[in-house]
């Protein structure tokens, strides 16, 4: 189950509204690499983990990126307060005002809403995870995008601390693609789908010769 | 006690605490990361408890009602340094 912690992970305070930048960082919240992506991609692929370290990793990874998601919508959040149809006209945020006003919904800066085609829950450990790093540098490209495009400090900081955590969520994928492939015959780790053939783990294997 | 001083300092040693228990998940074995992560998270512990005195619950164990429902909530930006 879940418990809501009523504060951010890390905090959020913008200054300044901009609603151009709000306009691109939305894409962390609803669009295709973003952070809603990332917590129904774990939260969902977790079934299939056949190790209890994976099935800690992927509960766990998904669950932080609900934090992170709460931090983007923060973040868009303070950059569309107080403004005038002035600035939301000059600015080009017309397009979501006329949807949305300034109601945050999960969506892609292109204008594409948030869509589960953006996951996969393959149900085979390997390609699960292989999957969940690319997913972890995709945000992080996305990021830094992001920080080419904001030169306000207040905004960056948070950012910069999310690109952060795509960096350490890839190392910890990867370690656990290494202790799930050190468990299977390292000549062919694709003999077997080790989270659906359930003997395909060295031990069992040579139980069975 | 200055509310978002306490908030930031509880916020990185809560950060402390999560950055271990993510890498105890695929390390369960190493001691001294799980000597660390009880050091941090019994410091959290301090911490929430000296914050939730002074400014109310962070979570819904530790008060409902009208002390739970306080504005700001945290995604509001607020004009204290925090």
């Amino acid at each position: 189950m879940f418990q809501y912690e009523k504060k951010l992970q890390f905090p959020v305070k913008i200054k300044n509204p901009n609603p151009k930048l709000a306009q691109v960082i939305i894409s962390q919240f609803g669009g295709p690499d973003g952070e809603l992506a990332a917590s129904m991609r774990y939260f969902s692929q977790r079934y299939g983990m056949p190790l209890p370290e994976l099935k800690g990793l992927l509960t766990d990874i998904a669950t932080e990126e609900l934090s992170h998601l709460e931090m983007v919508g923060a973040i868009v959040y303070q950059l569309t307060r107080n403004l005038t149809i002035d600035e939301i006209k000059k600015s080009g945020f017309d397009k979501y005002y006329v949807d949305h006003t300034t109601g945050i919904y999960p969506v892609a800066a292109s204008g594409t809403p948030f869509s589960a085609m953006y996951l996969q829950s393959k149900g085979d450990v390997i390609t699960d995870l292989h999957e969940d790093l690319a997913a972890e540098q995709k945000a992080r490209t996305t990021y830094d995008n992001i920080l080419r495009l904001v030169d306000d400090p207040d905004v960056r900081e948070p950012i910069k601390f999310l690109r952060e955590r795509e960096i350490v969520h890839y190392q910890r994928f990867g370690e656990g693609l290494q202790l799930v492939t050190d468990k299977l015959d390292n000549k062919n780790f694709y003999a077997f789908n080790p989270s659906f053939d359930k003997n395909c783990f060295k031990n069992c294997r040579n139980r069975m010769k | 006690m200055d509310k978002c001083k306490l908030l930031r300092e509880l916020s990185a040693v809560k950060f402390a605490a999560w950055e271990l228990h993510l890498y105890l998940d695929t390390h369960p074995c190493d001691e001294k990361a799980l000597e660390m992560h009880k050091k941090y998270s019994e410091r959290a512990k301090e911490l929430t408890e000296e914050y939730e005195e002074c400014f109310g619950p962070l979570t819904h164990k530790s008060g409902s009602g009208l002390a739970w429902i306080k504005d700001p909530w945290p995604w509001e930006y607020k004009e204290c340094d925090c």
